[in-house]
């Protein structure tokens, strides 16, 4: 078999004969049984490798690729505008004692940005679950609420350096830079993205540095 | 669920925007992590490349031409880190375990079972510049013109190659017994 004929097989297979070529090709498959098998094994071969099924990365990727990236020097201000920050403030400004509140959302799959504003205005917030972080690098506390259908994770943390968190939940996973301000405290509310179903875990790491230096699990109960 | 497109995610990301670059995260970890799989045929040398291949197109996306398509870049990336990880392993060390030779019978296998597993064994018995280009037509399913803009190469090239390493995972294949009628 020559080069030719192969290259004509080759351009077969990727739908790429012009209607001479296709004669061409036919001519060649009728006159060589060699040149019909190669073919066929060809097609074979390309419709096996076309349809091996991409394997599924493990769960946390996302996360040990965002826990590996360089710190943040600051949280970009458009960001920060992308929620209606009073309507929080708000419902959870009697939740937290101290501290200035910023408010962050985890974006993903679930209901858009008006419909949790909605959701989250009516009716009086419940604590679902409260961790301490000990004494670490990191202090303080997270705790997890539903509001509604609506479901929110309050950080009141203090650090001697910036921290961010990596906030994973329902499959998604979001950074949120520069938790903490210059003198090292922070209390912040983050919306999450579904309804919060029951035994759902939101897992949060804290990163200084780009280092991991500490974590949290909460559960709906 | 509203879903922005490469430039524009690219373009937050340039801005500072730094849950842009996570939406691109969750885009592509399974294809890249993927392209470094099919590449090393190892998961954790997979997994690193993945990595590394995310930390570099977040340190150099200040260098991006986005007159060339995101993942275009990105996979050559990939590709890059891949090549990178098969040049730092040991002789042979890209055709072990389970892969080797003398595994189990194939007669005890399923069929696609026994298949699968032939091909990606052929696959790790040729040069990976040309286990690169089935790799990105095959399994990324992409175009001549992508693959050239991945592989940086004229598409005559990009052609020649991915007809080579047909003809030799086709020989390769035959000589393990693997059935392709």
């Amino acid at each position: 078999m020559t080069e030719e004929e192969l290259a004509l097989i080759h351009a077969e297979i990727d739908g790429e004969l012009d209607g001479r070529q296709r004669g061409e090709l036919a001519r060649q498959l009728l006159a060589d049984p060699g040149t019909r098998a190669v073919r066929d094994q060809l097609h074979r071969l390309c419709e096996r490798l076309d349809t091996l099924e991409q394997a599924e990365p493990p769960s946390d990727l996302p996360t040990r690729i965002l826990a590996a990236l360089p710190p943040a020097t600051a949280t970009p201000k458009r960001y920060r505008k992308a929620l209606p920050r009073w309507r929080y403030a708000a419902l959870f400004a009697g939740l937290l004692g101290a501290g200035a509140l910023v408010f962050e959302t985890v974006r993903g799959p679930g209901p858009a940005t008006s419909e949790m504003t909605g959701t989250m205005a009516a009716g009086a917030p419940v604590t679902l679950d409260t961790v301490s972080l000990g004494d670490g690098p990191i202090a303080g506390r997270v705790s997890l609420y539903r509001d509604g259908a609506a479901l929110a994770v309050a950080l009141e943390v203090t650090a001697d350096s910036p921290v961010d968190v990596l906030v994973a939940t329902g499959g998604h996973t979001s950074r949120i830079n520069g938790l903490t301000n210059e003198s090292g405290a922070a209390a912040r509310i983050i919306a999450l993205p579904g309804t919060g179903l029951k035994g759902q875990a939101v897992e949060l790491t804290f990163l200084m540095s780009g280092r991991r230096v500490g974590s949290a699990r909460l559960t709906v109960p | 669920m509203n879903e922005e497109d490469d430039p524009t995610l690219v373009r937050r990301c340039q801005e500072g925007d730094r849950h842009a670059f996570d939406q691109l995260v969750l885009r592509y970890q399974k294809p890249v992590f993927n392209v470094a799989l099919r590449m090393l045929r190892d998961r954790q040398g997979a997994l690193d490349v993945a990595q590394s291949t995310f930390l570099k197109v977040f340190e150099h996306l200040a260098d991006y031409d986005p007159a060339f398509r995101f993942y275009s870049w990105m996979y050559r990336i990939a590709i890059n880190e891949s090549l990178n990880a098969l040049g730092a392993r040991k002789p042979l060390e890209g055709i072990g375990g389970d892969e080797a030779d003398d595994g189990p019978s194939p007669e005890r296998q399923a069929e696609d079972e026994q298949t699968r597993r032939a091909i990606e064994d052929a696959l790790m018995h040729i040069k990976p510049e040309l286990r690169t280009v089935i790799i990105l037509r095959h399994f990324m399913h992409l175009s001549y013109e992508d693959m050239a803009g991945v592989l940086q190469l004229p598409e005559k090239t990009v052609k020649s190659r991915l007809y080579s390493a047909r003809q030799l995972l086709r020989e390769h294949l035959l000589r393990r017994g693997v059935d392709l009628t």
